[in-house]
């Protein structure tokens, strides 16, 4: 390996590629570079939190079915940040909302029960794919964006031929090397971004799943304790 | 921002950073492409075969087989007698070759004569060694005989005798010599010289390195010193008829001094723009006038072409103009020989080929 900081464009130097390109390359490099560094924050960030849900998910659908008192449990988790306690604190308050007064609509409790936890659901699945628009973004755009500057880049070149009237290899090739650097760098963010996107809407979909079916359950421990309590 | 995504886009520039990093310190560089371009063989096509001797060149192969034959044995006396048996396959082609060593003495004191007359006495001494040699042969075993008994002690020479037997001539009667050495003296004396006379007669006859090879090895151990003084000395003689001056500049010389000047104007060449495609492929003999100092002495002139097809004769006029613009441009040459200047075929008049860089 060299160590010496090789400014030479027949070498693939990220710098001095960038540096040699025309001002609309650079432009192009520069927004897909900042795209590359956003889609994988995203990705890292989204990488930690799916992680830690699905594993905070799976320890609190665990406990809550273990648990005798659910107004406790309540207490014990409602510092909590997951999805499943925004769930359930959803249900509860609108269990204590519905069984307040002195008659009690069963019917209606059980749909508004339902609807409230089914919008909390789907808030809580919002909010956790809510950059993933950006990855899906990134993925689609910046091949395109890259082949923009390519395309531009090529062009120049093609009118360096022109003005320098020489059409050896040593001529084209510089310019050309730099046009298909923003074609690399528009690849280099889309394909990340495009494994991200789809790997990280299957896992948003399998929280979905166990959210509505917590959901679904708690409604149905309500439901029947509607029927109980009567 | 939550803090999940802080480290994120923490992880995500450091990321870049390290990779762009390493892709600009060369860690995926290719190799050097300067390695991967071919350089271009000079090939100089020499248009003049040079049928005549371009310097003086006396007999360098009578004096190179001299010391692998002559020192071994005896200081003086075997040199002219090997010498003449490979004097007489070469005359033809080489007439001076028995003349060497008396012209050459002479040649280096004079300060580079005119070569001319160097030939003269050549063809001279011609005729004196023909008949020398065939003399020469004779007495030289004789007397080589009578040194050879004298540092070689009666013991001695039972030991020679065995070695000898790879001779089967010889070896019956080396066993017979010394029976009769008590009893006389004479007789041994006579059949000594006859053995040792047979043995230089050999070479004589053969006339070929392998006989006297073979003849001496079995010696040559013995001989130590006055060998290596033969072969060191030698040599010497033979760079010193390389150093003679030349007669004409030869076809050698004249890719020499081409190369030369195409080295020189190459600067100015590669400032020249190829005007088009496959204009380098036309080859200008361009003529130069040139001066003792290396100056021009007139304008270039362009006095043939090669390699013009159809898709670069509309380039000749261009590549003309740029070929004399090149040897103008870098016209002072500097570091031509000398000697070479006004010789028959010298660079004061000179043609080479010339074509565009690229």
């Amino acid at each position: 390996m060299n160590p010496v900081f090789n400014m030479d464009a027949a070498t693939l130097s990220p710098v001095a590629l960038f540096l040699q390109a025309d001002i609309v390359v650079k432009v192009v490099m520069a927004g897909l570079l900042l795209a590359s560094i956003w889609s994988w924050a995203i990705i890292v960030s989204l990488v930690v939190r799916l992680g830690r849900t699905r594993k905070g998910m799976a320890r609190f659908e665990r406990d809550f079915w273990k648990a005798d008192d659910i107004d406790a449990f309540h207490k014990k988790e409602a510092e909590g940040d997951l999805p499943s306690t925004r769930v359930l604190a959803a249900g509860i308050s609108e269990w204590r909302r519905s069984t307040a007064g002195t008659a009690i609509d069963k019917a209606g409790t059980r749909e508004r029960l339902a609807t409230a936890m089914g919008a909390a659901a789907a808030g809580e699945v919002d909010r956790l794919s809510d950059r993933l628009n950006v990855l899906a973004t990134v993925a689609s755009a910046s091949p395109f964006v890259g082949l923009f500057g390519t395309v531009w880049g090529i062009m120049r070149s093609f009118t360096g031929i022109a003005q320098a009237q020489n059409s050896s290899l040593a001529v084209v090739a510089p310019g050309i090397a730099e046009a298909l650097f923003a074609t690399a760098i528009g690849l280099f963010a889309a394909i990340p971004a495009l494994i991200a996107y789809n790997r990280f809407n299957h896992a948003i979909g399998r929280i979905e799943a166990a959210l509505n079916r917590f959901a679904d359950g708690f409604h149905a421990t309500l439901s029947r304790q509607l029927d109980g309590a009567r | 921002m939550e803090r999940a995504e802080k480290i994120g886009l923490g992880v995500a520039v450091a990321g870049h950073l390290v990779l762009f990093g390493l892709l600009s310190v060369g860690f995926l560089a290719t190799p050097n492409p300067e390695k991967l371009k071919q350089q271009p063989v000079e090939v100089s096509l020499v248009t003049d075969v040079a049928k005549e001797s371009t310097a003086p060149n006396p007999a360098e192969a009578a004096q190179s087989v001299a010391p692998e034959i002559g020192a071994p044995e005896e200081a003086a006396a075997p040199e002219p007698v090997e010498a003449p048996p490979e004097a007489k396959p070469e005359p033809a082609p080489a007439p001076p070759t028995p003349a060497p060593p008396k012209p050459q003495p002479k040649a280096t004191p004079k300060p580079q004569p005119r070569p001319e007359p160097k030939p003269q006495p050549q063809p001279k001494p011609q005729p004196k060694p023909e008949p020398k040699p065939q003399p020469v042969a004779k007495p030289a075993p004789k007397p080589t005989p009578k040194p050879a008994p004298t540092p070689k002690p009666a013991p001695a020479k039972p030991a020679p005798a065995k070695p000898a037997p790879a001779k089967p001539v010889p070896a019956k009667p080396a066993p017979a010599k010394p029976a009769t050495t008590s009893g006389g003296s004479g007789k041994p004396n006579a059949t000594r010289p006859a053995a040792s006379s047979a043995k230089p007669a050999t070479p004589a006859r053969g006339s070929g390195s392998s006989a006297t090879a073979k003849a001496e090895r079995p010696r040559g151990g013995r001989l130590g010193n006055d060998f290596l003084k033969g072969l060191g000395t030698e040599p010497s003689k033979s760079s010193n008829a390389d150093a003679a001056p030349a007669a004409k500049m030869g076809a050698q010389q004249a890719a020499n001094i081409g190369s030369a000047i195409l080295r020189q104007v190459q600067p100015c060449a590669n400032r020249q723009v190829t005007p088009g495609p496959g204009a380098e492929r036309i080859r200008v003999a361009i003529n130069l006038r040139l001066n003792r100092d290396g100056t021009l002495a007139a304008r270039p002139r362009v006095v043939g072409h090669t390699g013009v097809d159809d898709d670069n004769s509309r380039y000749v006029d261009r590549v003309d103009d740029l070929a004399i613009a090149t040897f103008v441009g870098c016209s002072p040459l500097k570091g031509l020989p000398e000697e070479l200047y006004d010789v028959q075929n010298g660079w004061s008049n000179f043609t080479l080929r010339y074509k565009l860089p690229g």
